[in-house]
């Protein structure tokens, strides 16, 4: 019985963290990367990809770790261990995908202070152990990914008339740089995150 | 004493895990250092090999040229010399930059043999207007093309003209004036004074 | 001559033309969440310009003091985010000590500020920007400041605006407050190439 309801919980709290706790969409966590790279599909998917190791390894290392913290150094300790797992991402990307690097630029660094990993590192992963850790940062990984590459979609199709480097519009269709700029940027997500709040109002 | 005692029992982990955190940065650091230098070198090779196809290798030459960037910033400008299989002079090529519409412009420029004429110039990086200024960065597209075989001189940007005509006169980007003329002032600001550094350093034939 | 003018206009370039909020979506989570009153918005904005004045002159300093001598490279977003982390720890113990009303109208906003991306995101644009000098460094994090201050005041003085209009249900909330932004961002481009 036991072992049923971990199970159940366990499967709970990556659908959570893909859906009604989705840090992007419903918590509003973590919006700075998500307005910043979302301009092409590929980007998106690397900041993606990078959130969900910086999370997955800080997650492992909190929850290691989470007996032995003391009250008043506890943000610090997360804060280098989430610093060290960051900067070895930025010199992978760096070494292995060095275009990607360039196109995200500073904005891999700024995972450090992505609310969405030092939240569920307070939240979650002092909390709970390793298992149950690892499953919540898969789940507000993938969560998180899964909005970008919707905000990401929608800006690369609209501004270049491609999805992932492959032509998907129709040869009329006049692209609109204003997707890729600011601009394009901070609107569609408004839009978005009222369709949601729609879909998620009319569930309740 | 007890003071000394407590401080290390409230921040152990703390030292502990500094300690750990370090050496997986510098391991990780000097595991993939030299590929990440070498994705540099490699991006250089590959704007500039295409813009002197005879060339296989670039190599540095021993001294950086001084280059002077108005309002007393100076910049140090690496010179590759571009060598055929034969051990010959293809051309040279080097990194400049300059601000443009939006940000800072990085361009990789090459030149032939005797830096008489340009054999054109590649953009490292930009973040000019998508659908107006970034059509500085389409390879052999309507701006890059003038500049192959411009002569390696003070270029002027003209709004119409004759585009296929490659002399020192450059067509500008309809609705990017502003960014067509960055790059022109990068290329005339640069080429003047590392040829002439150049020719000062006896490298130049 | 030169360094007053070049000062001057990487002020200004800072403030309105490369707008932190506005061009590089730093400091986006307080916009969105402190701008609701005008009072707020600028206490935030003003402890925003106090730390990251102070951060980015001592990142500028460790990073060309330090780390470029010795090999500690790497460390780098390690020191920056602690050195912030310090900063702040320091401004709020200064407070709290010698200006008690200030602290206190500060509030909760101080501790916040240490996961505030505009702060780690402009000491990493000097670092990228390769700024020479400390007084370029100090200047420019001034302006980011101001700059992130006058991006929140204007977004608050148009939210107080909003809460009297018939907002739609689901745009209520964070989605208007989006778009808003993104016609803010429309309207500062108007800036961009002003600075040559």
């Amino acid at each position: 019985m036991a072992e049923e309801t971990k199970n159940v919980s366990l499967g709970k709290t990556l659908a959570d963290g893909i859906w009604s706790q989705n840090p992007v969409l419903r918590l509003l966590l973590g919006m700075c990367p998500t307005l910043a790279v979302t301009a092409a599909v590929k980007p998106a998917i690397t900041m993606g990809l990078s959130v969900i190791f910086v999370l997955v390894c800080s997650n492992i290392v909190v929850s290691m770790m989470r007996h032995l913290l003391k009250p008043h150094l506890r943000i610090l300790m997360f804060t280098l261990t989430i610093a060290t797992f960051v900067t070895i991402a930025d010199l992978y990307l760096k070494a292995y995908l060095p275009e990607m690097s360039a196109a995200l630029g500073p904005y891999i660094p700024l995972i450090i202070v992505n609310c969405i990993i030092i939240c569920r590192a307070e939240a979650c992963a002092a909390k709970n152990g390793i298992l149950v850790s690892v499953v919540d940062a898969i789940g507000m990984g993938l969560g998180f990914t899964a909005a970008l590459c919707v905000l990401a979609s929608v800006r690369e199709i609209l501004a270049t008339g491609k999805w992932f480097d492959s032509v998907v519009m129709p040869g009329w269709f006049v692209p609109w740089a204003a997707m890729s700029m600011p601009v394009g940027a901070f609107i569609t997500l408004g839009l978005i995150l009222a369709l949601v709040n729609q879909l998620a109002g009319k569930k309740t | 004493m007890s003071k000394l005692r407590y401080f290390f029992q409230e921040s152990w982990l703390l030292m502990v895990s500094s300690v750990v955190f370090g050496g997986l940065l510098a391991a990780t650091n000097s595991a993939w250092e030299p590929r990440i230098r070498q994705n540099e070198i490699d991006k250089f090779n590959a704007l500039a090999g295409a813009m002197l196809p005879q060339a296989i290798r670039f190599e540095a030459i021993a001294e950086k040229v001084s280059v002077d960037l108005g309002k007393g910033k100076t910049a140090q400008v690496e010179v590759k010399r571009g060598l055929t299989e034969q051990a010959q002079t293809a051309g040279w090529a080097f990194v400049c930059e300059g601000s443009g519409f939006a940000d800072k412009i990085k361009l990789v420029v090459a030149t032939d043999a005797g830096f008489a004429k340009l054999a054109g110039f590649g953009v490292l990086s930009s973040n000019e207007t998508p659908g107006f200024g970034d059509k500085i960065t389409i390879k052999n597209g309507f701006f890059q093309s003038q500049f192959k075989g411009a002569p390696a001189d003070l270029l002027t940007l003209v709004r119409t003209g004759d585009r296929t005509k490659i002399d020192s006169e450059i067509v500008a980007i309809s609705g990017a004036t502003v960014t067509s003329q960055a790059v022109v002032d990068i290329l005339n600001r640069f080429i003047s004074q590392v040829k002439q550094g150049l020719e000062e350093k006896g490298v130049l034939q | 001559m030169d360094t007053l003018q070049t000062l001057a206009l990487g002020f200004i370039g800072i403030v309105i033309v490369n707008n932190l909020v506005f061009t590089k979506f730093l400091g986006t989570c307080p916009y969105l969440g402190v701008s609701g009153r005008l009072d707020m918005a600028f206490g935030m904005g003003c402890a925003v310009t106090f730390v990251i004045t102070l951060a980015g002159a001592m990142t500028w300093i460790i990073d060309h003091g330090f780390l470029m001598g010795t090999q500690l490279e790497v460390t780098r977003y390690v020191c920056y985010i602690l050195v912030i982390a310090g900063a702040v720890q320091l401004v709020e113990m200064y407070l709290r000590k010698f200006f008690p009303t200030l602290y206190d109208s500060f509030g909760i906003f101080l501790p916040l500020i240490t996961t505030n991306c505009a702060i780690l995101g402009l000491c990493l644009f000097i670092y990228l920007w390769q700024v020479q000098t400390l007084l370029e460094a100090a200047v420019l994090s001034f302006g980011a400041g101001i700059g992130f201050t006058l991006a929140i005041c204007i977004m608050a003085g148009i939210r107080e605006n909003l809460e009297l209009a018939d907002v739609p249900a689901p745009l209520r909330g964070a989605p208007i407050t989006l778009i808003t932004a993104g016609l803010l961002t429309l309207a500062f481009m108007g800036f961009a190439g002003m600075i040559r």
